[in-house]
């Protein structure tokens, strides 16, 4: 059995001639559950659409379970479920009535059990029609739709967006049901660090169309760090460390975020320059990848004066 | 099973405009045919159904000037209408419900799926406005009603215009699916097939109006299929 669920080489999107996705190198393994994060507007849902061969690649090819993203079968498409952005469903229809024209692209595999379980987990009344949902209920509906036919992959565009901390966690533990099922892949997007750090073994990083990071998440948040330098005398005015992202100057200190720097680099750092002490800060993942991805020179929007 | 499903999903989609349009076209022209009949046959008593003995319309007046064949406007008209609506229904209004890749994930080929959308379509338009049509044809060849029938031909004529109702559906559907702008090609598909309504109309042989609606739909379809199966969603 291949190992490689998902695939793209040199990926590669543009607009007219602004590049959406470029050159996108990505291997994804079975079994893991891998949250695609990114900026508004960095590519997320262009190289998805770019992945499910919804969209034509300007150069490069993806593949999905082996198969070509721009020859998709049937038979491949029926093993990967799918979560649109905003959970855009048929809305004159009915809960029961998506189920079965749902179901009928799934005849063998299709669990009817879970489905009904999912429902009535979720309080979804089968007869009410999609347009008289809100959106948290119509996310959970495209989770149960997409979950009941037992992919083999599962692709969700920024599932959560919009959605309550409740109903965010509940959707979470639906695609925690499906985790549990031995050797499905989930990839997702979200801007919401803290869903990808509760469920993710795998991130990626997508910033302006180019791929920032691929790694376990573990590697992830071992790799980014702040260190916060104080000193007795003057602050250096230049610093050269392997892997510098950012650099911020106070009175008596020095702020830098590193990227794979480990404590005998941050020591060694710290002696070279002649710090008189130094301590690493806890980040959280959502600091990390805000760190990670912003512009070198990104200035706060607020910058008061002390006076 | 699964074109079923996903004609039943486009045929669903589509009934309320057949019925508005059925429901329009059937309640204009009865009665049309109604008062009709009453103009021409002032004495018939209603109330018995039948034309009383003495009454019968001349029958050259209505080969030649059938109130049937007055209707060709009000069929035209709704033809083209529920046309341009079912062909904007299927395939402009997911552009904007953003329902495409919904529809588009699933284990069918895109192929299966035009298919699907548009014998859906099709059938929608022929049941409402070509049922209609065969209704109207019965009611006017109710002898008690108009004496002698309306000829064939006003009755294949009018199917013409059923026809060009689904020339209609088709090019809104081609420019409904084009990503071009207005000014440039998306226009084509309504534009095209505007132009072969407009000579089917003028064309009096019914040979050659079926020719040229066959070159049209034809055409139509080819790039209702390249357009489908190479566009991005």
């Amino acid at each position: 059995m291949n190992d490689t669920v998902l695939q793209t080489r040199g990926l590669t999107k543009y607009y007219d001639s602004t590049p959406a996705v470029d050159h996108l190198d990505l291997e994804i393994p079975r079994g893991c559950i891998c949250g695609f994060v990114g900026r508004n507007g960095a590519g997320k849902t262009t190289a998805i659409k770019l992945m499910l061969g919804l969209l034509e690649p300007t150069a490069g090819s993806a593949s999905l379970l082996g198969c070509d993203s721009s020859a998709l079968t049937p038979a491949i498409r029926q093993r990967i479920g799918y979560v649109a952005e905003g959970h855009r469903l048929f809305r004159w229809m009915t809960i029961g009535a998506l189920e079965k024209f749902q179901r009928a692209f799934f005849p063998k595999q299709w669990d009817d059990k879970l489905f009904r379980e999912m429902i009535e987990y979720f309080d979804l009344p089968k007869k009410k029609k999609i347009k008289h949902l809100s959106n948290g209920q119509r996310a959970q509906v495209s989770l149960a739709l997409a979950l009941a036919p037992n992919p083999e992959l599962l692709i969700m565009d920024d599932p959560t967006l919009g959605l309550d901390a409740a109903i965010r966690r509940q959707f979470l533990e639906g695609m925690i049901e499906l985790i549990m099922r031995q050797g499905r892949t989930i990839l997702f997007s979200s801007h919401i660090l803290g869903d990808v750090e509760r469920v993710s073994d795998r991130i990626i990083v997508i910033d302006k169309g180019v791929l920032r990071a691929n790694c376990s998440l573990e590697q992830f948040q071992r790799a980014i760090r702040k260190v916060v330098l104080s000193f007795s005398g003057d602050v250096p005015g230049q610093v050269d460390i392997e892997g510098l992202l950012h650099c911020k100057r106070g009175d008596k200190q020095l702020e830098l975020t590193l990227v794979g720097a480990d404590d005998e680099k941050v020591a060694a750092l710290a002696k070279s320059i002649r710090a008189e002490t130094y301590n690493v800060v806890t980040m959280n993942l959502e600091d990390q990848f805000i760190e990670f991805t912003a512009p070198a020179n990104h200035k706060r929007l607020f910058q008061w004066e002390e006076r | 099973m699964k074109f079923a499903a996903l004609f039943g999903k486009e045929f669903r989609e589509c009934l309320p405009w057949m019925l508005l349009a059925a429901i329009v076209l059937l309640a204009f022209g009865s009665f049309f045919l109604r008062a009709q009949a009453y103009d021409m046959n002032p004495n018939r008593d209603w109330s018995r159904g039948y034309n009383p003995p003495g009454t019968a319309v001349e029958a050259y007046r209505l080969t030649f000037n059938s109130p049937l064949a007055m209707l060709g406007p009000w069929l035209f008209c709704c033809s083209i209408g529920l046309g341009l609506i079912l062909g904007a229904r299927q395939f402009w209004i997911p552009n904007f419900t953003r329902t495409w890749p919904f529809l588009l994930h699933r284990s069918a080929r895109r192929t299966t799926i035009l298919t699907a959308k548009l014998t859906a379509g099709s059938t929608a338009l022929v049941l409402a406005i070509g049922g209609v049509w065969v209704s109207l044809y019965w009611y006017a060849c109710q002898l008690e009603v108009f004496t002698v029938p309306p000829p064939a031909r006003v009755f294949i004529h009018g199917w013409i215009l059923v026809i060009m109702g689904l020339l209609t559906y088709l090019g809104t559907a081609l420019s409904g699916l084009s990503e071009a702008r207005w000014y440039t090609t998306k226009i084509f598909g309504i534009a095209f097939a505007v132009i072969i309504v407009g000579v089917t109309t003028g064309e009096w042989s019914l040979a050659r109006a079926l020719a040229v609606i066959a070159f049209g739909a034809a055409l139509l379809l080819s790039q209702l299929f390249d357009t489908f199966a190479t566009r991005e969603f």
